[in-house]
């Protein structure tokens, strides 16, 4: 049995150690916001945070968890007022919007690092992968949700 | 209308209307059997046959529109809705006609039913940039039949003339007694009388949803993890099912001992498929797990000398021999290219490329001994259903084919059914509902790939640097088969793919003789539609050519394009605005270029110009500027969201490619498929220039040009000419579109 916080509760697992949390906050917790999309880590989609850093969760045993606070999407706010949800819906950040759950966990992180990111860093933190390629729309949202002028029309 | 679109079209030629029901309603995969609704006529879907059913408490006006009592409205969403924002555009069409109360309106995913089916196809699916374009009459007369069914219940409750009556957020007014009723007041009345075979529409000029940007309806939940894809979904009792199928693309399974998971955590059943096997356990990663430790054999079947290489020098024998079907035979191209002082020909490769949708396939099926439904991400309901009812033998009232919510892209992936059929078959094997998930290598390795194609064009040119004639070969294996089965005869009889022609059969620009031949290649890899289709290929080559014209002219690419569209008023304003929006004229800096193209795929007008800036085998993508004439813009903002994110999926084309060796698949995930990054986004300018021409598709305009207007631009930059893509096979790749300071940008 592995306990770990998610989301600010306790919870309690049985699972294999090696099953990657991503499957244990899909499948044990049921949270599904958190994607899977690639298994090995390059696509992000499966981003939350262990104690308030991204991770990508298809990648992380669960054996890893006990001792540290996880956050996935659904503990992002429970009201969509996150300042970058707020942005993200502001600038309609999504098209299929299978990666934005991870694309927001990682912004997050990074705008807690840097409360007013350059493009330099915003190009260096956000290499999660969106197909549909909203690209554009995530870097205005980071901006519009730091306060930073928009950079385009 | 889109060269395609008139093939299909039922009412462009004489043997339209047999084509069509060819094409879309006769033998499906040798089934033999013909789809009843086939004749019926556009627009006159008002049947209710099988449409969703009403819940306790809702009166259904039209198999669209449902009401409860206490007033809420509930509007079904038939087209798929794969990140194109179609699941608001489609509904506040209708919402905006029947003077719904938009934030009010519930909406409801259509399952496959006959009234939800495309009206101009017949066909239920969600594809080939069309939704809008098909669906948009068919909306507005769905939303004026209820609006007048409630008006004319209120009018007669009042006893006033209905004409008398009008309709605001989800109330019914009379003008002359200011008297209102809600509309589920009269939803009860409304319902039992007869639909309209032929509402009248709101006079123009009253305001309605159309046109102004509407927030999407699916954005809420897409930024706080709710929203259900078909990876998400849940059936009471549900099984999950790991897959894993033959590392070579012809190979069979030969035997898998079973034994070896028996005892695993969680493990239900194995089952051994055709071409692989799935272990069916309680969750999926139990799944996983027991997949991993199962010993399976294959036969690798009869393609292990398939590889890139080989497959490569398959298509250019066939560009030197054909044999060719000829589509296009207009003058004499061999007098224009005798008489011509100068000529120019040039060979165009495009790869094969996977779709690789963030979301991996994967279905949830439930089958039984008399009875099968599945909950799919799907595009392709119609195909789908036909599918299933072959592979399980079941007749169509024992089959019920749901789509999730949502899903994780599409780009013509989902169009195909065999993940569908998959679910289902392991489901009645297990005896249990069950999920499957493709694991991001089964998603790449058992895609059907946008076929890889060779081109060659060939131009005369007259002293002036004028062309004299054109002569153009394609050799593309099919496109539409493995979507549309019943095009085989088609593809028999006249020896070309429409769809791989695209781009090619009509041409925006004026050649005084054309000529061109078509190679319908044969290959044992699967390939199908994927965004742009024939355009993106075909594009490709064109728009590179036209660009060695002008160069051989030693003209300017964008007045060369000028003076070929001379014709054609409606291509060259866009030509035109594209130019000065980029500042065309404006000189670069050294070692930068920019590059234009143009096309008119998809019903729609597109002019494009990238800007790039070229350092070694870097290529780093500025800006791209797309002008484009869509005929109108319903929707401002999806719209332009369509055209961008379409733009950096273009470059996702420049960007990497799936190769094969012995007879496999090479990439597996994105380590090796890699598509674009955040960082080498360029600056998009996108501006709409509607021309109030017939309305256009969007969901596939914006990638169209890109891969030739880059090519282009890496020519404008560095005098190289890139005949073939992704850059990696030139030795070029992508670079960060913002110079990362301190690494000695210029």
């Amino acid at each position: 049995m592995l306990e770990f916080k998610v989301n600010g509760q306790l919870r309690r697992v049985d699972v294999h150690p090696d099953t990657p949390l991503l499957w244990v906050v899909r499948e044990q917790l049921g949270l599904t916001g958190t994607k899977f999309g690639c298994g090995i880590a390059r696509c992000g989609a499966c981003t939350l945070h262990v104690d308030g850093s991204p991770v990508r969760s298809c990648s992380f045993p669960v054996s890893a968890a006990p001792g540290h606070e996880i956050t996935t999407i659904e503990g992002l706010s429970n009201d969509v007022s996150h300042p970058l949800q707020r942005a993200w819906i502001a600038e309609q950040v999504p098209q299929c919007g299978y990666c934005q759950s991870g694309m927001l966990m990682t912004a997050a992180a990074l705008v807690r690092l840097r409360p007013k990111p350059t493009d330099e860093e915003i190009d260096f933190a956000m290499t999660n992968l969106c197909r549909c390629g909203t690209y554009p729309r995530v870097r205005s949202a980071i901006k519009r949700a730091t306060g930073q002028a928009e950079g385009r029309g | 209308m889109s060269a395609l679109a008139r093939l299909l079209s039922p009412d462009s030629a004489a043997e339209g209307m047999s084509r069509r029901v060819f094409l879309f309603s006769t033998a499906i995969a040798g089934g033999g059997f013909l789809l009843g609704a086939a004749s019926r006529s556009s627009g006159a879907t008002i049947s209710g046959a099988g449409a969703v059913s009403p819940q306790p408490g809702e009166f259904p006006l039209t198999p669209w529109v449902r009401i409860t009592p206490d007033n809420a409205v509930t509007i079904v969403v038939s087209q798929s809705e794969i990140g194109q924002g179609i699941s608001t555009t489609l509904p506040a069409i209708l919402a905006g006609e029947l003077g719904a109360d938009w934030d009010a309106v519930r909406l409801e995913t259509a399952p496959y039913a006959l009234a939800y089916r495309n009206p101009e196809r017949q066909w239920m699916f969600t594809g080939n940039s069309e939704s809008c374009q098909a669906f948009y009459d068919l909306m507005r007369q769905m939303g004026a039949a209820a609006r007048e069914m409630l008006t004319d219940a209120a009018a007669s409750r009042w006893g006033v003339s209905p004409d008398a009556c009008r309709t605001e957020k989800g109330f019914v007014l009379h003008e002359g007694s200011g008297k209102r009723v809600s509309f589920g007041e009269v939803a009860a009345e409304a319902a039992k009388l007869p639909v309209p075979a032929k509402p009248r529409l709101r006079a123009a000029g009253v305001p309605d949803l159309v046109g102004k940007p509407i927030p999407r309806v699916d954005i809420p939940a897409k930024v706080n993890g709710t929203a259900q894809f078909g990876i998400d979904m849940q059936v009471p009792g549900m099984l999950l099912a790991a897959i894993r199928t033959a590392p070579t693309l012809t190979g069979k399974l030969r035997s898998m001992n079973r034994e070896a998971v028996a005892g695993m955590p969680g493990v239900r059943a194995v089952v051994a498929l055709e071409n692989g096997a799935a272990v069916v356990a309680d969750t999926y990663w139990q799944a996983r797990m027991a997949l991993k430790k199962l010993p399976l054999e294959f036969d690798p079947g009869p393609n292990l000398d398939l590889s890139s290489s080989s497959v490569l020098a398959e298509y250019r024998r066939a560009l030197e021999n054909g044999p060719w079907a000829t589509p296009v035979n207009e003058g004499d191209v061999s007098a224009g290219l005798g008489r011509a002082v100068k000529k120019v020909t040039a060979d165009y490769e495009s790869p094969f490329l996977a779709h690789a949708t963030m979301e991996p396939m994967n279905c949830t099926a439930s089958v039984t001994s008399d009875r099968c439904e599945i909950w799919a991400p799907t595009q392709g309901q119609e195909l789908a259903f036909f599918a299933l009812k072959q592979a399980l033998g079941l007749k169509d009232d024992q089959i019920q084919v749901n789509r999730s919510p949502y899903a994780g892209g599409g780009f013509g992936r989902r169009l195909l059914p065999d993940f569908v059929v998959m679910a289902a078959l392991i489901s009645k094997a297990a005896g249990k509902p069950v999920k499957i998930i493709w694991d991001r290598e089964e998603d790449i390795r058992r895609d059907w790939y946008r076929p890889a194609t060779a081109t060659r064009l060939a131009a005369g040119l007259d002293a002036d640097g004028n062309p004299t004639a054109l002569s153009v070969r394609v050799v593309s294996p099919t496109i539409l088969h493995p979507v549309f089965p019943s095009i085989g005869e088609f593809l028999r009889q006249k020896g070309f793919d429409p769809s791989a022609m695209e781009g090619m059969l009509e041409l925006i620009y004026d050649f005084p003789v054309r000529r061109v031949d078509f190679h319908l290649f044969k290959t044992s890899v699967p390939t199908s539609v994927m965004r742009t289709t024939g355009y993106g290929p075909n594009t490709f080559a064109l728009e590179s050519f036209v660009d060695e014209l002008a160069h051989a002219a030693g003209s300017d690419p964008y007045r060369y394009r000028r003076r070929l569209l001379a014709k054609n008023p409606r291509a060259l304003r866009l030509l035109d605005r594209a130019a000065t929006l980029s500042g065309w004229k404006k000189p670069v800096a050294k070692g930068r270029g920019r590059g234009i193209a143009v096309a008119d795929a998809f019903g729609s007008y597109i002019a494009q110009v990238i800007e790039v800036a070229a350092s070694g085998p870097e290529i780093r993508v500025l800006r791209v500027t797309s002008v484009v004439d869509c005929g109108r813009v319903l929707d401002p903002v999806i719209a332009k969201s369509n055209i961008e994110c379409g733009v950096i999926f273009g470059l996702s084309y420049c960007k990497s490619e799936i190769a094969f060796d012995k007879g496999a698949v090479v990439q597996g995930n994105f380590d090796g498929y890699e598509l674009p990054y955040l960082a080498e986004s360029p600056e998009l300018v996108t501006e709409f220039q509607p021309s109030g021409e017939k309305l256009g598709g969007i969901g596939e305009t914006g990638p169209v040009p890109v891969t030739p207007a880059l090519a282009n631009a890496i020519f404008a930059a560095t005098g190289r000419r890139l005949r073939s893509m992704p850059l990696r096979r030139n030795g070029l790749r992508l670079g960060f579109a913002r110079p990362p300071k301190g690494r000695g940008y210029a």
